[in-house]
């Protein structure tokens, strides 16, 4: 016997307690003296006595109550050998119902291999059925009722999921641990290849733990599957628009298949692709006709393969028009207006429309009609627009900062109101101009865009950048790129100008994309995606948008939601394939398609040396009993304990409730 | 007006007996109707023509000065009563509950029949005792018994144990006149034992009064919770419990009482519990009027 928390046993120091004012009640009973006692006689002893016995009862009550106490809180166990727990074995079957399980008629087979496993158990053995696709679910409890075993088997039927044997043998583990009992699992399933963790480690069962796998696919079927679609979430050019899908031919010989693109059920264009033997190939379609707001489209093949769920992949796309975008400069100064909207016209997806305003006409526009907005180089805005400025981006706007002389004359940023720290010249002596030497790839404005360390600053007016993300830097350390929240809104500083005389950024072909994505950005354009796969999350609610409800259309066009969901959850799974429509807090309508994740396409099994060892490792003999003959497991005392407090406690109650009546009834 | 029942609390606040006596005493008597039968004896009963022979001393001067007639003035008794009282002063007649001991309340008791003898003319005499006769004041109408009646009486402190049979024995050879006995106790004794022992006193032609005075508290005890209780005489100790003290003490000292009644009735023996919170002169007033029904 021992304790997990030994340093609990201190309490039993509590026990002083009611002996002390036991022994305090007892001599506080002063002797008072009384005329004769020749009434008294030796027969009220027994009734004393009785009361004696009663007042010790009552202190052993308390004494047992603190002790118990004490005790349960130490954690007390008892070791306890195995064999005993494995006396209550559990047979457990485990049916995969992953969306490879759509293939053909393995469902069927998987769910009569499961009866049969659990028809040729003895009748006083107790069995539990689960479903496997990304997690584990215990359909019944332990349980010898043949007929709920069977009902439980019949009512599975394939997910959109995947299925993961690593999360398998996690909670199987836990099972086990957590129930002491010995389990004979059963696992049937059509043994995905993509189905396994990456480590044989993560496979592993527990010493308590006995493998049988059933599977119902031997072989690696063919399959064609639309493995991806690359297409915009946004659409402000349908002629601009690429849709770019690939087609993936697995465990069969190539061929030739037809690929159409698809628009709110209507077939806009269809191509033929040539699949080569366990290949890819790509389709590219050149435009995306489609009418304005959102628009269910798929790309789809024609394979006639054992598994039709994998061959069309859905997306949702939203025609809009190119939002507005104000670029302030000085009026003197158009040269960066001119690098500015070439560069924005030839992104590959324009998504905004350029409104030049010189410093001075500024006043005249609304600074809240601008998702994005741009300060070129100014060195004065009007008052009443930079205080509309200020009060745009704190409520969620986005501004792109670029200085360069006429910042500089300025001294502080606009709206940031940081203080800059030099206009530096590089030397013509010396280094004549300077270099980017870090570059951040991971931010969004950066990924794509390469070539940063050919690009030459002649001069730059750095800040400081407390508060702020560097995400490019000088090669003297000065930082050139950096990404500031304000209030809601976010600020992104450019420490040089576009006009290509302090730099030659905008000659650079890096400048282009760099100019798009960093807009796109700033806008919120990226944060939208044309699909998901099942089990991916999306985020409700922001923090400015708590309490307020948001709706979830699924794909049955029924609420995905309940009214509490609605006002509270945070994110929200999507458990299957199809079109979701969310309608967020402030009338901000999104469409999402998601889509299985297409490694259930692979349909290519482990290899059986793999499922012969995984069935080996798994043999429920635990090594340590082999070796000592018995292993002994703790077992914990704690509720014994703690059912013990209550008796005492009762008993407590009961006693001391007797004492005090007297009192009360005299009285 | 005078008060009628006299808190004995408060005459525990008068200082001197006399007072006390005096206070009960005029209490009562003015509570009372007139009647010729009240009091102890020696009472006016009527005049007779006076006959040859018959002693001179008891001719009424007064009225063969008005009518020249000889008229004798005739008494109920033939000769004096002689009040003779018991005053119980045992370790045990010191307890109390309320604030006046059970010895306290004796002491008014015997100040007031000691002066109401007095008034009567009676001889009245005093006997303290314990387990012996501490203190003995012989019957007498001498000027001044009354003072030394009620110094014995103040003198008298509680302290060792009830024997009634030694001080009644000595009692005996003191006693040469019949004449009323008045015993003034807690009796915590047994009822057999005590009526035996003053029953003797009776045979001899005395009328007996057993004054039982006893604490509310002995009557019908209060515990709150298990208590050791310590007897007052013997110093022997008890842990009584509230039980037996709501339920069998209760029924043990009612048939000790009702025994004590019915033995006292049965040997011609008057018999008066006084628990010590009853105003004395109410208390008196109703042993009086009992006392005159039955004479």
């Amino acid at each position: 016997m021992g304790f997990f928390a030994p340093w609990f046993l201190a309490g039993l120091a509590a026990v002083a307690i009611p002996i002390y004012f036991h022994l305090l009640r007892q001599q506080l009973a002063n002797p008072r003296p009384f005329s004769s006692l020749m009434f008294f006689e030796r027969s009220t002893q027994s009734s004393i006595r009785h009361r004696r016995l009663r007042y010790l009862a009552l202190l052993a009550a308390r004494l047992a109550l603190l002790i118990l106490l004490a005790l349960a809180f130490a954690g007390p166990y008892v070791l306890r050998p195995v064999a005993s727990a494995s006396e209550r074995s559990l047979l457990l079957v485990v049916v995969d119902r992953s969306f490879s399980m759509r293939a053909a008629d393995r469902m069927e087979r998987a769910r009569q291999e499961a009866l049969a496993v659990l028809g040729a158990r003895p009748a006083a053995a107790l069995a539990q059925v689960a479903a496997l696709d990304a997690q584990l679910h215990l359909l019944t409890e332990p349980t010898t009722n043949a007929a709920e075993l069977s009902a439980a088997v019949r009512s599975i039927e394939p997910t959109d999921e995947r299925s993961s044997f690593g999360e398998l043998a996690r909670a199987v583990r836990a099972q086990a641990d957590s129930s002491g009992a010995a389990i004979e699992l059963h696992l049937v399933s059509d043994m995905q290849r993509t189905s396994m963790p990456p480590g044989f480690a993560d496979l592993a069962l527990g010493s308590r733990v006995r493998l049988r796998l059933h599977p119902v696919a031997e072989t690696a079927e063919p399959n064609f599957a639309v493995e991806s679609v690359m297409a915009p979430a946004s659409i402000f050019d349908p002629a601009k628009a690429r849709v770019q899908a690939t087609i993936s031919g697995l465990n069969g010989p190539g061929a030739r298949r037809t690929v159409s693109l698809v628009a709110a059920g209507k077939v806009l264009e269809t191509q033929t692709v040539e699949v080569p033997e366990n290949g890819r190939a790509t389709v590219e379609f050149r435009s995306l006709p489609v009418p304005y707001g959102f628009t269910r489209c798929e790309v789809r093949i024609d394979s006639a393969d054992r598994l039709p769920g994998d061959d069309r992949f859905q997306f949702a796309v939203e025609r809009a028009d190119p939002r507005p975008l104000l670029f302030v400069h000085e009026a003197r100064e158009s040269r960066s207006l001119l690098y500015f909207r070439s560069a924005l016209e030839s992104a590959q997806t324009p998504a905004f429309r350029l409104q030049p305003a010189s410093a001075d006409q500024a006043a005249s526009f609304d600074p809240a009609r601008f998702p994005v907005i741009v300060l070129s180089d100014v060195e004065a805005l009007p008052g009443a627009f930079e205080q509309k400025l200020k009060q745009h981006i704190r409520d969620g706007g986005a501004l792109l900062i670029a200085g360069g002389p006429a910042t500089a004359r300025r001294g502080r940023l606009p709206v940031l109101e940081e203080k800059i720290l030099a206009s530096r010249y590089a030397a013509r002596t010396g280094e004549r101009f300077q270099t980017a030497s870090a570059v951040d790839p991971a931010h969004p404005s950066l990924r794509l865009a390469a070539g940063w360390e050919a690009v030459k600053f002649f001069q730059v007016v750095p800040i400081e950048a407390a508060g702020g993300r560097v995400i490019a830097r000088l090669a003297d350390g000065t930082p050139l790129i950096i990404d500031r929240a304000f209030g809601e809104g976010r600020v992104i500083y450019f420490a040089s100008s576009f006009d290509n005389i302090a730099n030659d950024f905008p000659l650079h072909p890096s400048f282009v994309p760099f100019v798009e994505q960093t807009v796109n950005s700033l806008g919120r354009l990226q944060q939208r995606t044309s699909s998901l796969v099942v089990g991916s999350f999306v985020e409700l609610r922001s923090s400015a948008e708590q309490g307020q409800a948001v709706e979830v259309i699924g794909p049955e066009s029924s609420r995905a939601l309940s009214l509490e969901e609605a006002a509270r959850a945070q994110t929200f799974q999507f458990v299957r394939e199809g079109f979701y429509e969310l309608r967020r807090a402030s009338n901000r309508n999104e469409m999402i398609a998601v889509n299985a994740d297409r490694r259930e396409s692979d349909l290519a099994p482990v290899p059986q040396e793999t499922l012969a060892l995984w069935e080996n490792t798994a043999e429920g003999k635990p090594e340590a009993s082999q070796a000592a003959g018995a292993t002994r497991q703790p077992w914990n005392l704690w509720w014994y304990l703690m059912l013990l407090v209550a008796a005492a406690a009762l008993l407590e109650s009961f006693v001391a409730a007797r004492y005090l009546s007297i009192e009360r009834e005299v009285a | 007006m005078l008060q009628r029942f006299l808190d004995p609390k408060i005459l525990a606040s008068i200082s001197g007996l006399d007072l006390v006596a005096k206070t009960v005493v005029d209490g009562f008597v003015a509570g009372l109707h007139r009647s010729p039968d009240f009091g102890f004896s020696q009472e006016f009963a009527e005049y007779r023509a006076y006959t040859p022979g018959d002693d001179l001393r008891h001719v009424d001067w007064n009225v063969f000065a008005r009518t020249e007639r000889c008229y004798l003035k005739r008494y109920r008794g033939e000769t004096n009563t002689q009040l003779t009282l018991m005053l119980d002063a045992s370790a045990s007649m010191g307890y109390t509950s309320h604030g006046i001991t059970k010895l306290d309340y004796a002491r008014f008791l015997a100040a007031s029949l000691c002066h109401l003898a007095g008034q009567q003319r009676d001889a009245a005499g005093l006997i303290v005792f314990d387990d012996e006769i501490r203190q003995y004041v012989r019957p007498s109408t001498r000027q001044g018994q009354l003072s030394r009646l009620l110094h014995a009486i103040n003198e008298a402190e509680a302290r060792a144990r009830t024997d009634f049979a030694k001080p009644f024995l000595h009692f005996q050879q003191f006693l040469r006149r019949r004449g009323i006995v008045g015993v003034i106790s807690d009796l915590f004794e047994r009822p057999e034992t005590v009526i035996k022992t003053v029953e003797p006193l009776r045979f001899r032609g005395n009328e007996l009064i057993l004054f039982h005075v006893l604490d509310p508290e002995e009557i019908s005890p209060r515990l709150g919770e298990p208590a050791i209780l310590v007897d007052m005489e013997t110093g022997r100790r008890l842990e009584v419990s509230p039980e037996y003290a709501r339920t069998e003490y209760k029924r043990r000292i009612e048939d000790h009482l009702r025994e004590l009644r019915e033995r006292a009735l049965a040997a011609g023996v008057d018999y008066f519990l006084l628990p010590t919170d009853r105003p004395l002169d109410a208390a008196l007033r109703e042993y009086l009027t009992i006392r005159q029904g039955r004479m």
